[in-house]
């Protein structure tokens, strides 16, 4: 009676269904069983399907006004306009429509420069440490303590005034990719916080040390060691990073900074908000889907964070 | 002061360990088929199986196990701390004529700390860092005996130099940090006796120290023994701890008793299989290894150790996948107790235990 | 003149003549304590984790270093392995000087050394990479010093789990999915991936369930019989010690107070230490009467280091001269040293 023949017969305590060997595999599981992560999860995939999709079934285009004529403006919810129309004649679900993709060019756009900005400084200052560190900190509290909006909102006036009688007039979406980009380089500090905060605490465990002890260069413990130890604590910190993305720019565009060319769910607010009364439907539609956004990435974080950071079990 | 001289003359006419007297001790603890599980609830993990064991008046009862042995687990269920949501699924726990398995935390709440009282394994984890040692000590005191603050921290003092820290009265106003690990631990086995406890679970309360203050630990546990005729439950995974400390050795594997009985009569001669392999495969301070001519070094013997282990949480006896002398049988029944020498018990099909079949 | 001192005596253990393969002569890691003004730093006083020791490893032999904690033996080793650099001191490996090496920092001589020592962890979970597969944990070394052509990775990293005793199976399995004994033989397989000549290896079964210990214990013996290697084995357990080692030196709060062959340490130890350290180990057998040599009090602060000899605050055949002089570490009869005004 060897070793061999009992073991084959009895297995490791593990529940019923064997996991799967990778990592990701791993957390996706983790991952599908918190409710709040998939209905998180659902909401985002909602938003992203109208934004790509969305465009090509709208009932009626963007800058179309024909519903002025008929049914007329300001008119509740029919089968023609399902949301109603609001104050310029607009149709609302196709203004709602529209303002998804713009939406999310915000969202993923500056995001996009927060991260690459915040990993980079995090992650130098964290790894590097002493002079450096304080450096590149002191730097990144300059950025955390300026107040975004009122510096955007000057931006973004200056720059209409500025740009009159300038070739730059004529390049589409200028006011837009402005707002996305000064949201990056206002959010990007938090994310290098964290990332300065995740390298500080990588580069002294044990298994960097073995790395060291193998003879592996520092690119290769930034790149293939710590790197992709602290993505999952920032893939999270970036889809809130998202969600308030939405939220800024729709704050932007309600105050009327917004662009005008784009269609921007905050812009149907500051259009619409004076005949609250009149056409309800028109603000609170735009108002739902800024809510629902920012509810999905939020609650998609929420997720994230119990599938990287597993209860211990048992 | 008074009270604890008194509580010393008590316990030292107290009845002794068995060796002693010619009847032995009454029993103070009796676990009886002791069951605890985890969720899911449809499938019960069963970590804790069928565990039997008793502790004797002023007796030191030393449980041995390795990592998931369940050997702490089933000392906490005695004081009812299992950590949730494992659940004591079964078996009884009799201890002063009451089966403290059917309490409630509220009934538990009045026994721990009086009656029943616990020392953990890290002295750092178990002490508030916020509040000095001779606040914590005497609000212990305030809430279970109703003492005066400065009546307590006398009582805390004096349990201060019993346990032999130096400069007791200059302790009480110290912090947790400002302290060594030793100290700490002894203000722990202080904290556990404040209230002359009938019982002290000992949850591997040396592990954590240095080498040579694990010795002092470890004497000043054995002077406490013999002043205070403390009972002691001392759960360990060290042979050699156990050897010193012990009176009686319950030996646990995955959840299931495998023998208890005399320390003298196991180490002299172990029955199980389990037992046998640990013992053998411990390296020795006092034992000399050879190298060859070659420079080839003996090696330990590790028969009935895997490489990989194939240990089961289902039926039968969970040692089998390991055993060097299973039979098909291991796997399907559950070894119950039987008497090899007076005294003793051990749980193994080969050597006359009766099986009965276990769950699937 | 310490080389001497404190080499194996060649009559001691029946084994051919062998060559010195690390010596360290003098290392010393303090670190600074800083007082922090508003610029400037003052450095108000150091801590010596490691203070002026010196010692020899043969080639095929095991010196373990032993100690409670404090006492700077992982510090040591970690300053052998230029982990943390050393305040002063020479180390060599072979013909090597290590010091001067990793000071010159030229990638292809720091890695040549790095291939000749390796280390293996205490704690086997932390000391591998939780994202990263056996297979390619174990093929990091082989890509990094560019042993085995890409080709052939596969195959090595199979041929290291077979060596260490794993099925070559779980090679894509992650640390996560290992009990910890395994987890430790991948960590000794890697070490073992870039062919060293030096094993370093710090409590590796001090984290390990007893059972587990033995298997672990007898495969470092067999690596070493058949592959040649050496070990420096860094430990406070003295059974797994006893069982594993050729020679023992013992360190108290960074000073290597005893060093000798490993049977003679355990029946004559010669400084009190020693003495106290043996026999507070306790023994698996009842029956066993020793003699308690009980040391008292707690290890002093390494701030404040005890002046004289470092045990004399605890050693209770102390002399006045204990307080005033360190005692040097010297070997009267040539291969067991110690560093005692009154020695047992």
């Amino acid at each position: 009676m060897t070793d061999q023949t009992i073991a084959s017969h009895v297995s490791a305590p593990k529940p019923a269904a064997k996991p799967a060997r990778g990592i990701w595999r791993q957390g996706w599981q983790r991952f599908a069983r918190s409710r709040t992560g998939m209905l998180g999860l659902v909401l985002v995939l909602i938003v992203v399907a109208t934004a790509v999709i969305g465009p090509f079934v709208a009932p009626f285009d963007a800058q179309d006004q024909s519903p002025m004529l008929d049914p007329g403006a300001k008119a509740p919810p029919s089968w023609t306009n399902p949301l109603g129309t609001d104050r310029m004649g607009y149709d609302v679900l196709s203004r709602v429509i529209y303002g998804a993709p713009t939406a999310l060019a915000v969202g993923l756009g500056a995001m996009s420069i927060a991260a690459a900005i915040g990993i980079l400084v995090g992650g130098v200052a964290g790894y590097r440490g002493g002079t450096t560190d304080e450096v590149l900190m002191r730097f990144t509290d300059f950025f955390l303590v300026i107040p975004m909006f009122v510096v955007i909102l000057a931006v973004v006036r200056l720059l209409g005034v500025a740009v009159v009688d300038t070739p730059f007039e004529s390049v589409p979406y200028l006011n837009l990719g402005v707002i996305i980009l000064l949201i990056g380089v206002f959010s990007w500090a938090p994310i290098a916080r964290m990332t300065r905060a995740e390298f500080l605490r990588l580069k002294n465990q044990e298994f960097v040390e073995a790395a060291r002890c193998i003879g592996a260069t520092s690119g290769d413990i930034l790149f293939r060691h710590i790197l992709p130890n602290a993505l999952p604590s920032l893939i999270v910190i970036i889809a809130l990073g998202i969600g308030g993305a939405v939220l800024a720019e729709a704050m932007i565009g309600f105050l009327g900074f917004g662009d005008p060319a784009a269609v921007s769910w905050g812009q149907l607010l500051y259009f619409n908000y004076q005949a609250l009364k009149v056409a309800p439907w028109a603000s609170l539609s735009p108002g739902l889907a800024i809510f629902v956004t920012v509810l999905g990435f939020n609650l998609l974080a929420d997720g994230l964070t119990d599938a990287f950071n597993p209860r211990a079990k048992n | 002061m008074a009270g604890l001289a008194a509580e010393t003359q008590a316990a030292a006419a107290a009845p002794r360990p068995p060796e002693a007297t010619a009847s032995p001790a009454p029993v103070l603890v009796s676990v009886e088929n002791l069951r605890i599980q985890f969720p899911p609830w449809n499938a019960p993990v069963r970590v804790v199986e069928d565990v039997s064991y008793q502790v004797r008046t002023g007796e030191t009862m030393g449980i041995v196990g390795e990592s998931g042995s369940g050997k702490t687990l089933s000392s906490l269920a005695i004081l009812n701390l299992l950590p949730p949501p494992a659940r004591i699924a079964g078996g009884r726990i009799l201890f002063e004529g009451e089966d403290l398995a059917a309490k409630s935390q509220a009934q538990m709440q009045k026994l721990r700390g009086r009656r029943l009282a616990m020392i953990f394994q890290n002295p750092g984890y178990s002490l508030n860092p916020l509040l000095t040692v001779g606040a914590q000590l005497a609000e212990i005191l305030k809430v279970h005996e109703k003492l005066p603050r400065s009546a307590a921290l006398q009582r805390v003092e004096e349990l201060f130099r019993l346990v032999g820290i130096t400069d007791p009265g200059s302790r009480l106003s110290q912090y947790p940090h400002e302290m060594s690990g030793g100290m700490k631990q002894r203000v722990c086995i202080a904290r556990a006796l404040l209230c002359h406890p009938a019982l002290v679970l000992a949850d591997e309360p040396t592990t954590a120290l240095d080498v040579t203050i694990q010795a002092q630990i470890l004497d000043l546990l054995e002077e406490l023994k013999q002043r205070l005729g403390m009972s002691m439950i001392f759960v360990t995974h060290d042979m050699g701890v156990v050897a010193r400390i012990a009176d009686r050795i319950t030996v646990m594997y995955a959840g299931q008793v495998c023998e208890t009985g005399d320390k003298q009569a196991i180490f002299a001669r172990p029955s199980h299989p389990y037992t046998q392999a640990l013992l053998a495969s411990t390296p020795r301070i006092d034992k000399s290894y050879a190298v060859d001519a070659q420079g080839r070094r003996e090696r330990l013997p590790t028969v009935g150790l895997a490489a990989t282990p194939g240990q089961s949480l289902g039926g039968g006896c969970r040692f089998a996948g390991r055993c060097p002398e299973a039979v098909p049988e291991c796997t399907r029944l559950v070894p119950q107790a039987a008497a090899i020498e007076p005294g003793r018990s051990v749980h193994c099909l080969k050597r006359g235990s009766a099986g009965v079949p276990g769950h699937g | 003149m310490v080389d001497n001192l404190i080499a194996p005596a060649p009559e001691a253990r029946p084994r051919a003549i062998r060559k010195p393969l690390l010596s360290v002569d003098g290392l010393v890691k303090s670190y600074p304590l800083h007082r922090r003004g508003l610029f400037r730093q003052k450095v108000m006083g150091e801590i010596r984790a490691v203070n002026d020791i010196s010692f020899r490893l043969d080639e095929g032999e095991t010196l373990s270093i032993v100690g409670e904690s404090g006492c700077g033996k992982t510090t040591a080793a970690r300053s052998i392995l230029h982990l943390v650099t050393p305040t002063a001191g020479a180390i060599r490996l072979g013909e090597t000087d290590v010091r001067a090496t990793f000071e010159r920092d030229r990638r292809p001589e720091v890695l040549a050394l790095r291939r000749q020592m390796q280390y293996v962890f205490q704690d086997p979970y932390l000391s591998l990479n939780p994202r990263w597969s056996v297979r390619q944990i174990l093929s990091e070394p082989l890509r990094v010093h560019g042993l085995v052509p890409p080709a052939q990775w596969d195959g090595a990293v199979e041929a290291l789990l077979e060596r260490v005793g794993l099925p070559a199976e779980h090679a894509d399995r992650y640390p996560h999915e290992f009990s910890g004994g395994q987890r430790q033989r991948i960590g000794i397989a890697r070490a073992l991936a870039v062919e060293p000549r030096l094993l370093i290896c710090d409590e590796p079964v001090s984290s390990l369930d007893v059972s587990v210990r033995a298997q672990i214990l007898n495969l470092l013996a067999e690596l070493q019989e058949e592959l040649k290697l050496s070990y420096l084995y860094i430990s406070h357990d003295l059974s797994s010690v006893r069982f594993l080692s050729n020679r023992i030196a013992v360190m108290y709060l960074g000073n290597l107070v005893e060093v000798g062959e490993v049977d003679e340490i355990f029946a004559r130890p010669r400084h009190h230490y020693t003495a106290a350290l043996i026999s507070a180990i306790p023994v698996p057998d009842p029956t066993h009467q020793k003699p308690r040599d009980a040391i008292k009090g707690e290890i002093p602060s390494v701030v404040r280091r005890p002046p004289g000899c470092v045990f004399h605050t605890r050693c209770p055949a102390a002399l006045p001269i204990c307080s005033q002089q360190a005692p040097p570490l010297a070997a009267p009869d040539g291969s067991h040293a110690f560093a005692c005004h009154n020695p047992r």
